[in-house]
């Protein structure tokens, strides 16, 4: 009997320290998020996240801006913190689930629309209007969701898709740039007769996106309808092309950036990729950058936007609103796509003149891309599909590919792409 | 002092006691509770029942993925079971410079299996080194594609695990090899018994512990899965998912903001109910004479308890048996 005792202690103590280890709810200070006053007096601490952004090229520019911030504020300590690329969703959702959220953290929308749904983030446009008016409209379109009030994050950096040529692989099968989708539909499948499958132009399995340029409606609002006829005649071209010898074997395989990969190896003659694309082919690829030629995309161009959101559970409300509307405000972001080369600024005045974030010593196709995507923003297309996950995209990927190699009929795997895509969205 | 002690051997066992809890046990159990929930991050979680493992019986990409680290098992067990001990065989052998050879199949081992699946990646590419020798020696009139077809992306990938684990194992037998006595080979062989009778006579029965120990890691391993078949594919589980692991199936389904954290962990569950199978296998092999033997003994005599062969067989209970304490025939100790 004498170790009853002991055993109810630490078996009470094994029951607290468990409980500790499924989180809290973090707290916060309960302090409304509101307008801060130019003349407010901040001081506590806050931290600051960002992704991926801490090296040779981004550090200076973090410093200077924390410096300036502190300069504004001495009484005010700001705790940069930068996740790596790779986890950053698992990273933030630990760190939701704990009530550990940074105070001011730099989301892309399908996180923020996560999170937003899970009442973890200050409704932006609600706590001071006339701040989120000054944002590109089209950039906070993309921090509103459908179902939630309010807007979530401060547009920081967006940015979009381009196409990108090997002319010399066009050259060789006679074939022009296109201009439409269905001429890149026709020359993909002509350099791939004429050159008997030396020439590739298609570098990506078909996704909802293309389903989408085809006139589908992936989703109605409520489930997926993607399976249509329209939808079926759409991919069998695709199955027509990878017959004919298209598109290589491995892009059944690629994940997001393969197809710009496989540009690069020369393995085919068109990839869609970002501005910055072409400081990447200067790393990569700097043989192929003669014959390297870049165009608006053919279909839709997608809107790629990065946010900067503020904690609701934040202990420091209103430092954090501070700082999250100086770190995007117009000088800092100029400042910051002068960097970011390829990436537009989040602010209306700061896109007013393209020229002031233009980098100098920026190569002509750097420049050329910068151009073309300034110009391209004006039709850039936010909406994303935001119930569309990452499971669901690979689950579709896996039935394209599969009806692609012959082995499904394209009605079949739409069929049982939608059926996946609405059991998920239930379960 | 004395009023103290009670607490120190908790205070020892302390550390090691939360671990478990903290790191194994709680997992553990959270895993089995939430997958009879409908679990997503940041929502709170709703009991389904066994919806989730009732689904788990109409997918097609966990039935696929359960056949694929099936046929995993069933050739890696053979192939690195018995694969690695003739290599064993060969490296014991004294011989000048024997070490290095030694060092070689080692070296394997070493490397990040991510680097070596992406190796794997660009030898087995359409346009890989594996095509070219083969459409050069005229092998094969054009591209085999290794890495979107199930069934060759699985050989890859064993080829893979099985290039890997053949140093790991080598090692795991040169200590086995190590215990069995000289003295049986040179028996066996003065009775006639030639180097075939006595590998499967003598070898083979000293490192039976040994090889139920490789098979059932092997099996584990097999069966978890994940790395090879996930680099060779970037990921995507290949077309038609039909090369996915069972831990893929977890990553994919269970993970981000949006993760379906109920039915991953229903896959789980499923996976440690399997990997349990060949774990319980080398446990009842290994000490199932003495789990069963106390069973017979307490048939015969219901106080036989602490007194059954393997323990007569130790000194302190022999001593304890002959003290004047201990109680009539077959008695165990009585105080």
């Amino acid at each position: 009997m004498k170790f009853t005792k002991p055993l109810v202690t630490l078996a009470a103590a094994s029951a607290l320290f468990l409980g500790a280890c499924t989180g809290g709810d973090g707290g916060g200070s309960g302090e409304e998020a509101a307008p801060v006053p130019s003349d407010a007096t901040l001081s506590g601490t806050i931290q600051l996240q960002t992704w991926s952004l801490k090296g040779d090229k981004f550090t200076p520019y973090f410093e200077k801006v924390l410096a300036d911030f502190k300069e504004l504020h001495p009484d005010l300590t700001i705790e940069w913190l930068d996740q790596p690329g790779d986890g950053y969703e698992d990273k933030v959702l630990q760190q939701a689930e704990s009530g550990e959220l940074p105070d001011v953290v730099n989301l892309p929308d399908s996180f923020a629309y996560q999170l937003a749904k899970a009442g973890k983030l200050v409704d932006l446009r609600a706590a001071d209007p006339e701040t989120m008016d000054k944002y590109v409209e089209g950039a906070q379109a993309g921090y509103t969701f459908e179902g939630l009030e309010g807007t979530f994050a401060y547009p920081w950096y967006l940015g979009t898709d381009l196409s990108w040529w090997n002319t010399e692989q066009l050259k060789e099968v006679g074939v022009e740039i296109p201009t439409t989708q269905e001429e890149f539909m026709d020359a993909a499948k002509t350099a791939a007769e004429k050159s008997n499958g030396a020439v590739r132009l298609v570098s990506t399995i078909p996704d909802i996106t293309t389903l989408e340029d085809a006139g589908v409606e992936v989703y109605d609002g409520e489930k997926f309808t993607f399976n249509t006829e329209q939808a079926a005649q759409a991919l069998q071209g695709y199955v027509d092309l990878y017959a004919a010898g298209a598109m290589p074997p491995e892009a059944l395989n690629n994940d997001y950036a393969g197809n710009a990969a496989l540009f690069t190896q020369g393995k085919v003659g068109f990839t869609t990729a970002t501005s910055s694309f072409a400081n990447q082919l200067e790393t990569d690829s700097p043989n192929l950058i003669p014959q390297v030629e870049v165009t608006k995309r053919l279909v839709t161009p997608p809107l790629f936007v990065q946010g900067i959101s503020v904690a609701k559970e934040s202990d420091n409300m209103q430092a954090a609103m501070a700082f999250a509307q100086y770190l995007t405000n117009d000088d800092n972001q100029i400042e910051f796509v002068k960097l970011a080369q390829g990436f537009l600024p989040g602010t209306k005045a700061a896109n007013d003149d393209p020229s002031k974030f233009a980098a100098p010593d920026a190569s002509e196709l750097m420049k050329k891309a910068t151009a073309l995507a300034a110009e391209s923003m004006a039709d850039a297309d936010p909406s994303t599909i935001l119930v569309y996950t990452d499971d669901m995209k690979q689950f579709v990927g896996q039935q394209m590919a599969l009806a692609l190699q012959g082995k499904t009929t394209p009605q079949e795997a739409l069929d049982k792409s939608v059926e996946y895509c609405n059991q998920s969205l239930q379960s | 002092m004395r009023a103290n002690k009670w607490f120190t051997p908790y205070l020892l066992l302390a550390p090691a006691v939360i671990w478990v809890l903290v790191f194994g046990l709680w997992p553990f159990l959270n895993t089995v509770v939430l997958a009879f929930t409908d679990a997503r991050p940041l929502q709170t979680p709703n009991p389904v029942g066994l919806d989730n493992f009732a689904r788990l019986f109409s997918d097609d990409r966990f039935l696929s993925s359960l056949v694929n680290v099936l046929v995993y098992v069933v050739v890696c067990v053979p192939l690195l079971t018995l694969g690695p001990l003739l290599v064993a065989l060969l490296v014991q052998t004294k011989v000048p410079g024997i070490a290095v050879f030694r060092t070689t199949f080692y070296f394997p081992v070493v490397a990040s299996v991510v680097v070596v699946a992406m190796i794997w990646q660009w030898m087995f590419d359409s346009e890989g080194i594996i095509n070219q020798t083969l459409q050069v020696l005229g092998i094969a009139d054009g591209s085999i594609n290794f890495l979107v077809d199930r069934w060759k992306l699985i050989f890859v990938a064993i080829s893979l695990t099985v290039w890997k684990g053949l140093g790991y194992y080598m090692v795991v037998y040169l200590a086995a090899l190590a215990s069995v006595g000289r003295e049986l080979h040179e028996a066996a062989a003065i009775d006639g018994a030639n180097a075939y009778h006595r590998f499967w006579n003598v070898t083979v029965p000293g490192v039976r512990g040994g090889m139920l120990l490789v098979a059932a890691l092997i099996s584990v391993s097999a069966m978890r899965v994940f790395t090879e078949l996930y680099v060779l594919t970037n990921g995507t589980g290949g077309p038609g998912g039909r090369a996915m692991s069972i831990v893929m199936m977890v990553q994919s389904v269970g993970k981000g903001l949006n993760g379906q954290i109920g039915y991953a962990s229903a896959i789980s569950v499923v996976l440690f109910l399997l990997a349990v199978g060949p774990l319980a296998f080398v446990g009842v092999m290994n000490y199932g004479k003495d789990i069963r033997l106390p069973r017979r003994k307490s048939k015969k005599s219901p106080t036989a308890g602490n007194n059954d062969k393997p323990l007569e067989d130790s000194p302190g209970v022999v001593a304890a048996a002959g003290a004047p304490h201990t109680g009539g025939e077959g008695g165990g100790v009585q105080w």
